[in-house]
């Protein structure tokens, strides 16, 4: 944050000769109405922030170190709940799930947009804004409305299915069977998100000077070559962040499980974060306290790999140009 | 560019892969709203309805509760841009033009949201809006979320690329910092208010767990919700839920489809530049 602190472009204070009334005082004064003006212009983000993030996330520290459940008073058990977490297999194996998930999910999006980028960046004006509002459609579909899709799709008689009979295979049970299970939960989330991953790509591609690829191909360099030396090279902060920000996204998964297969068959879709909501519905006792706990280690996992990510975009652009 | 005739070719065979792959989930479930119930999922396969009936798109159009679900979140939804904006706006003029005591801390205070996973106070912020006595209103949707770290952070770029020399001259002429904003900031801002007011539509039309968790009224159901419902009460037949989640992707898509040079700009924008 603090670096993102830096590119505040503050605007400079006008220079004396510039204020009509003239004098220190009046400054002063300008000051004192621009901080009343400042606060009340912020004050409704900081209360309603207050409100519905900060404190709600102070809580949520607090009574992680509560015992709670209906019968009882709450108990103050200190950091025990922490341990009863990093103790929990089932908290792991829905972490091992969470990156399986991301392994699946992101390199395959990654590579589907850059190859879809640079096959935009050929095309004419025209057709280009064309494939753009196309590859960006499924991004304004509901997840909702995604895995509803999805699940018509991988029943029996579906139309996956059907089209793997005509290369003579199947029927899958893709939803039902535990080893293709998050494979095909994976599917509708690269669909959902590659639109907005190429569009990225692509504003980076084009900043790529275009008498670098004109070089190289006078020098004899085949697409793969030019992909390799030129285009990946010079992308490497825009790839790092899509890579990063994508795992982080990735690992939070929750709503595609929920409604596709409620984290079954055999916990085999069941993401961390399904796990702690699913883990707030238990009835057993102080299923609230663990859940909570366990959302907080989560956090903190996520929290790191966001630090991870400022210090990568702000890296500076050491390669550009 | 110039290209060669194969190339060309190439390149047309390439267009429309790749939009037949993108689109066809989205066609699959217009056209399966199409069939009859003995149709959808019928063996041996078959791509298009043997007649193409209306029955589904007019028995969901018929559902009153259908009807209510998109009217109550349209409303909402509208609402919630609405606020949005305005909460937003007025804190990213601030942060981009102003000078004020605390204003790093206030900076990081504001932006740090967009660090804390929903999921850390998802249960925690169900108890604030229950101890507030929101459960079960508009207000539970519209409120808690109008604040966003993202949308502030992305107006106050585009305000930080205004130049100076105007404001100076309004403050010169006596202006306050308020008519300022008010006739200089807020009359050039449609490109980042089109953009962000797209995405707040789009976050709150497309809310799920939220809803659920929050509004158990009927009356207040909302859309993505009730397609839920639908799927968990109803969800053999596949004609009429395709039909209904056909029907209730199609205002995202008419946005999209109006609003594209702006959206698919503002991702630019939004990217990392």
């Amino acid at each position: 944050m603090t670096a993102l602190d830096s590119r505040v472009a503050a605007p400079p204070d006008p220079a004396p000769d510039a204020e009509p009334r003239g004098g220190r005082r009046a400054a002063a004064a300008r000051h004192g109405r621009d901080n009343r003006t400042a606060y009340l212009m912020i004050a409704p983000m900081v209360v309603l922030l207050g409100i519905f993030v900060f404190w709600p996330l102070a809580n949520s520290v607090y009574l992680s170190t509560f015992k709670i459940s209906f019968y009882q008073e709450p108990e103050f058990v200190g950091l025990d709940f922490y341990q009863y977490v990093l103790e929990s297999p089932r908290f792991w194996e829905s972490i091992v799930v969470g990156l399986y998930y991301a392994v699946l999910t992101v390199p395959t999006g990654i590579v589907i947009a850059l190859l879809l980028a640079s096959f935009i960046k050929t095309l004419s004006r025209r057709l280009a804004s064309y494939m753009k509002v196309t590859v960006y459609l499924p991004a304004v579909v509901s997840t909702v409305v995604a895995s509803v899709l999805f699940v018509f799709m991988y029943q029996d008689e579906g139309v996956i299915n059907w089209m793997l009979s005509l290369l003579n295979h199947g029927p899958v049970n893709w939803l039902n069977d535990p080893s293709y299970a998050l494979p095909a939960v994976a599917v509708p989330g690269i669909w959902l998100s590659f639109g907005v991953t190429t569009l990225i790509l692509l504003a980076g591609l084009l900043d790529i000077p275009e008498n670098y690829y004109e070089s190289a191909q006078l020098d004899g360099a085949g697409f793969f070559q030019r992909l390799f030396k030129i285009t990946i090279p010079l992308l490497k902060n825009v790839l790092l962040y899509l890579l990063v920000t994508g795992f982080t996204l990735a690992i939070q998964l929750f709503e595609l499980p929920l409604i596709m297969t409620n984290g079954g068959p055999v916990d085999a879709t069941t993401t961390p974060n399904l796990y702690i909501f699913n883990s707030f519905r238990d009835l057993t006792p102080y299923a609230t306290s663990f859940s909570l706990t366990a959302s907080l280690m989560l956090f903190v996992v996520l929290g790191a790999i966001s630090l991870v990510i400022f210090k990568l975009v702000n890296s500076d652009k050491a390669i550009d140009g | 560019m110039t290209k060669s005739v194969p190339q060309r070719v190439f390149s047309a065979v390439l267009i429309t892969l790749i939009s037949l792959s993108v689109m066809f989930p989205l066609a699959w479930m217009a056209i399966s709203g199409f069939k009859g119930k003995t149709e959808v999922l019928r063996s041996p396969f078959q791509f298009f309805p043997d007649m193409w009936r209306w029955d589904n798109y007019s028995a969901i159009l018929a559902d009153p509760q259908f009807m209510r679900a998109m009217g109550v979140t349209v409303v909402g939804a509208l609402i919630f841009t609405a606020l949005s904006l305005t909460v937003n706006t007025l804190a990213a003029y601030a942060f981009a033009r102003l000078e004020f005591t605390g204003k790093r801390f206030w900076w990081v205070y504001c932006l740090t949201p967009m660090f804390i996973p929903a999921m850390a106070i998802l249960l925690t912020s169900f108890m604030v809006v229950s101890d507030l006595g929101m459960l079960d209103t508009l207000a539970v949707l519209i409120i808690p979320g109008a604040a966003s770290a993202g949308q502030m952070f992305f107006i106050r770029q585009f305000y930080l690329g205004f130049p100076i020399a105007v404001e100076e001259a309004a403050l010169v002429d006596g202006a306050t910092r308020w008519q300022i904003f008010v006739r200089v900031f807020l009359p050039q801002s449609a490109a980042p208010f089109v953009v962000m007011g797209i995405a707040s539509y789009l976050a709150y039309w497309n809310a799920y767990v939220w809803p659920v968790l929050t509004i158990t009224d009927p009356d207040l159901t909302q859309i993505m919700q009730f397609l839920g419902n639908f799927r968990s009460d109803r969800g053999n037949d596949w004609g009429l839920l395709m039909a209904g989640s056909t029907l209730a992707s199609l205002p995202t898509i008419g946005l999209l489809l109006i609003f594209q040079r702006f959206i698919v700009n503002g991702v630019r924008i939004s990217g990392i530049k």
